[in-house]
């Protein structure tokens, strides 16, 4: 292993070790061509002429690059309609996986209770029913309770997919966080939900934003569900609006292009803000505290 | 702390999923035990669901599947995360550049990349043969050998930036002073990686790597969109099934049957994984 | 022991007490596809004009997904008024119990296309009220046959012949004739059956107890078809192509003909105006009349609308000959409604001359799943698997099964 590496490189030095700036550049090169070789693809399609998008062999660049397709996403479909839903019906689901997600985590991370391995493994069952078996009885549930194509149907329905992953993910990032911490604020006289607020939480920020983003992103881009329980034009979501450009046999690819790069640069964008948050935490030594 | 307090913390979620589970869970248990006008029918829908050849060719597939892609997810986000974890002129603009393909609808990206790998119009084989790299161009989703392959990398591409983020905010969670412990020492860069992040990062990566298994299993949108698990059952696997069954063929009884077995199978894996994890010390407290 | 039928029960109690989807008196809920929106709105608006005590609320259902959204619609009992769906859908839905007769609602029977009103009859009943119908042809580029020396004029008509132009028609990297091989399944179902059938074959006999799938008669037309792909005369992309992926290839000017439909027509001038568009028959073998799968959309009533007797009124409204005539895509089922002036169309002519030769698709309970068990067989063949004979041996145990559990 790399042990014996050790003594040949035993000088004390205090510097950050890193990787060499050719690395991190090869690195990103790598990563950026990977991630978005396709997206760039989709973008130049949104660009062209519906001769164009389809030839062979392909082109890159559109002879005459036209926003007529980002001028019928906005101003002549019901996108921007779908954009306000989806951002409504996201934001709601997102925010109550993560109460619920948090409260249950912590229970889960911090304490050992009866029957703990098979509760968490319930969390869980929800996704692991096939979609194409659950989905008519779902409708069943969401009609006793009176909630088909409203709001809070979907943001309901969107617990069974995000509720597993925020729980497990938020579970094992309060592990984590060493438990002293906590112990010792709980001898100074803090109460257990300061501790989870005042200590846990700030700790653990990275990770609530990377399960922020996963909630988010997952009930953002979900169709089947949307699908089928939203078939009023009040609540439909955007990757409704995406599947309106096609018809029976015909599919408006330009439009579908620029609609999908609408609903994803925001997100992306939004991140580039958020990102920031994943620094903080713990790298000025909190646990010196 | 050998008490009730952490049920309590969890209920309210746990009662949000029974609402919305339970119904559904019963309803798949009593199809699968029923005929189609609702006569009690033993293990019939069990053993028509298991006779066909294709059940069979449909499990490997589902394996090879969900392993192929979670190999490479696992590996190649680990290691993007800890680039993201370097500090570095433009590091925010490549995090969120990291995350286009998970953010890229589902459909849409299966779709184009599709399109990209099509023998005439696609881009991939104009730039391997426009290059001199390929002679010929090469049916990527025509050829019985490299269309899962080309499905597996596509899944690779789309769930990948997930992993990152995920360990990603796990290696910001590090104290520092773990590091610093470790620079006294001389530790090399990759010292630190195997000796402090990966050892760190573990619980991330255990609960990455389950919840991606979970998902494997029952991900079709990429299968479905671009082979339907053609040509000739090479990629098809059981969700794709079961969704054949129920949908295109109206055959609930023996989809939810199929569904119970799937079950069954995903919870013991479930179980096994929640046993080894809680062996682990330093966890449970 | 009723299990499902009692937790039914429960459901549906439970649902009656709560007012979901609350159609109040007076109310049909319309599904409609996004085709046809801005048309429907228009019937919409005339209907209720006519009829004030009537509300008609329109809800646009989009294809991809629309099978998936029906089915679990109508399973949970949350379905709307009226839905339009395939006629390959509805036979589905009538031996589940999942839609209600509609032979009250019907006029003029005797006016609508018999081969479409077979198609949703089952069990001496008739389950939907079919207003649209079409069939495919030979789509074909006129300045690719000019440049082979072909008259484009006079289109093949015979099977040698139609093999024969497609492979004067492949030379300089195109491709004669594009078949279908991949994407949605009923696409390719749609473009081989009909050379099965001119063959003398069939997937089932007509009791539907045996599977002939491999009888010489059908392994010959899945040869033909399937040679097109062999020969080289059909692109390597075929495995991966459905309908319209060999239209774009045809648009893209490397594929000569295709099997296409009027609906494509369209496409085709408005994304490559430069392309002579031609269109003949499905070509027969000698002696033999030519045949198409029927194709097209009903209407249905589900079992659990809340309005139905509103619906029908509807439905009849639709139906008259100048509404069907008015909202169909592609051919209006009624005959009456064929002789309106918006079918004139000459290349719509040869099209129209198809459709004396449509076939429905044999109404089992397993369909899909025997067309399932051929296709793969197809794909089997194409990828260079299996010969014809065995593919369609193995097909054929496969069929057998499904006609016999």
């Amino acid at each position: 292993m790399t042990a014996p590496a050790m003594d040949v490189s035993a000088q004390p030095k205090m510097k950050k070790p890193g990787l060499g700036w050719p690395v991190i550049l090869i690195g990103s090169i790598l990563v950026i061509v990977v991630c978005l070789f396709p997206f760039v693809w989709m973008g130049l399609s949104s660009i062209k002429t519906l001769k164009e998008l389809y030839s062979v062999p392909p082109i890159w660049w559109p002879a005459v690059p036209s926003l007529d397709n980002y001028y019928k996403v906005l101003f002549e479909s019901n996108i921007p309609r779908y954009f306000l839903n989806s951002v409504i019906i996201s934001v709601g689901s997102t925010g109550l996986a993560l109460i619920l997600a948090i409260f249950a985590s912590y229970g889960f991370a911090r304490f050992d209770f009866k029957g703990k391995a098979f509760w968490q493994a319930f969390v869980l069952v929800g996704q692991l029913l096939p979609t194409a078996a659950i989905i008519v009885p779902l409708f069943i549930t969401l009609r006793v309770l009176g909630l088909v194509n409203t709001y809070w149907g979907l943001i309901l329905v969107y617990m069974i997919v995000t509720l597993p992953l925020s729980v497990w993910m938020l579970t094992s990032y309060f592990k984590a966080i060493p438990v002293e911490l906590e112990e010792a604020a709980i001898i100074d006289g803090a109460s257990r939900m300061g501790v989870l607020f005042r200590i846990t939480l700030p700790l653990s920020l990275p990770g609530l934003v990377a399960v922020i983003v996963y909630a988010f992103v997952t009930t953002w881009n979900e169709f089947i569900f949307a699908l089928c329980f939203a078939t009023d034009s009040s609540v439909k979501t955007l990757p409704i609006g995406l599947a309106e450009f096609s018809t029976e046999f015909n599919t408006d690819w330009g439009a579908v292009m620029a609609a999908s790069v609408v609903m994803t640069l925001p997100i992306a964008l939004l991140f580039l803000v958020f990102q920031k948050m994943f620094v903080g935490g713990l790298t000025a030594g909190a646990t010196k505290g | 702390m050998k008490s009730q307090t952490g049920l309590l913390f969890a209920l309210p979620a746990l009662i949000v999923l029974f609402m919305l589970i339970a119904y559904p869970v019963a309803y798949t248990g009593l199809l699968s035990v029923t005929d189609a006008k609702g006569n009690f029918s033993g293990l019939d829908n069990f053993a028509a669901v298991l006779k066909p050849k294709v059940t069979v060719q449909a499990f490997i597939n589902t394996i090879y599947w969900v392993f192929g892609s979670i190999v490479f997810q696992v590996v190649l986000g680990t290691l993007t995360a800890i680039l993201l974890n370097q500090s570095f002129f433009g590091r925010g603009a490549l995090r969120a550049i990291t995350l286009i393909p998970w953010v890229v609808p589902g459909i849409v990206a299966a779709t184009t990349w599709a399109w990209m790998f099509h023998t005439e119009f696609g881009i991939i084989n104009y730039m391997l043969t426009g290059t001199g790299v390929l002679q010929n161009p090469i049916g990527w989703l025509t050829n019985k050998d490299t269309v899962m392959p080309v499905l597996i990398a596509i899944n690779v591409w789309k769930l990948f930036p997930f992993v990152a983020i995920m360990v990603l905010a796990g290696l910001q969670s590090i104290p520092n002073d773990l590091y610093e412990a470790a620079r006294v020492d001389g530790a090399t860069f990759w010292e630190e990686v195997w000796y402090i992040m990966l050892p760190s990062v573990r619980p991330v990566i255990t609960a990455v790597t389950l919840l991606l298994v979970i998902w494997g299993l029952n991900s079709i949108t990429i299968i479905y969109a671009i082979t339907r698990g053609g040509p000739a059952n090479k990629t098809l696997i059981t969700p794709i099934q079961i969704f054949r069954s129920a949908f295109e063929s109206f055959q609930f009884n023996q989809a939810a049957a199929l569904s119970v077995i799937f079950f069954a199978v995903t919870i013991v894996v479930v179980f096994i994984y929640i046993k080894v994890l809680s062996a682990q010390p330093g966890e449970a407290k | 022991m009723k299990l499902t039928s009692a937790a039914a029960m429960l459901a549906l109690t439970v649902s009656s007490l709560t007012l979901s989807t609350a159609a109040f008196a007076g109310e049909v809920v319309w599904w409609t596809p996004n085709w046809g929106e801005a048309r429907a709105k228009e019937l919409v608006e005339k209907f209720q004009a006519a009829n004030p005590g009537i509300t008609i609320k329109a809800e646009i259902t989009v294809s991809d997904g629309l099978p998936q959204r029906v089915l679990t619609a109508l399973q949970s009992g949350g379905a709307p008024d009226i839905i339009e769906v395939q006629h390959g859908w509805v036979n589905g839905y009538a031996q589940n119990g999942l839609i209600i007769p509609l032979d009250d609602t019907i006029q003029d029977k005797d006016d609508y296309t018999k081969a479409a009103i077979d198609y949703v009859t089952w069990d001496n009943q008739l389950w939907a009220i079919p207003y649209r119908m079409e069939t495919r042809a030979v789509v074909f580029n006129k300045g690719d046959f000019t440049a082979v020396g072909l008259d484009p004029a006079n289109p093949p008509q015979t099977w040698d012949q139609f093999v024969d132009a497609a492979t004067k028609l492949s030379v300089n990297g195109k491709s004669g004739f594009a078949i279908t091989g991949g994407g949605e399944m009923g696409n390719t179902i749609t473009a081989s059956l009909p050379y099965v059938w001119m063959a003398g074959g069939a997937l089932i006999s007509d009791d539907m107890t045996t599977a002939t799938a491999n009888s010489p008669e059908t392994v010959k037309g899945v040869t033909f078809y399937t040679d097109f792909l062999k020969k080289g005369l059909s692109p390597a992309s075929t495995l991966e192509n459905d309908g319209t992926a060999a239209r774009r290839l045809f648009i893209a000017g490397t594929v000569s003909s295709y099997l296409g439909g009027q609906f494509d027509i369209p496409s085709i001038k408005t994304e490559n105006p430069a392309i002579d568009i031609g269109v003949f028959p499905i070509p027969h073998p000698e002696g033999v009349n030519t045949a198409g799968v029927l194709g097209g959309w009903s209407y249905v009533i589900p079992k659990d609308a809340k309005n139905p007797t509103d619906a029908k009124l509807f439905l009849q409204f639709l139906n008259t000959t100048e509404n069907q005539g008015f909202f169909t895509d592609t051919f209006p089922v009624r005959v009456s409604s064929q002789a309106l002036p918006r079918f004139d169309d000459p290349i719509l002519s040869v099209f129209k001359s198809m459709l004396p030769y449509a076939r429905p698709v044999p109404i089992h309970k397993n369909w899909v799943q025997i067309t399932q068990a051929y296709f793969d067989g197809l794909q089997r063949i194409m990828l260079d698997e299996q010969t014809p004979q065995e593919a369609m041996d193995q097909a054929n145990e496969e069929i057998q099964a499904l006609l016999d559990s």
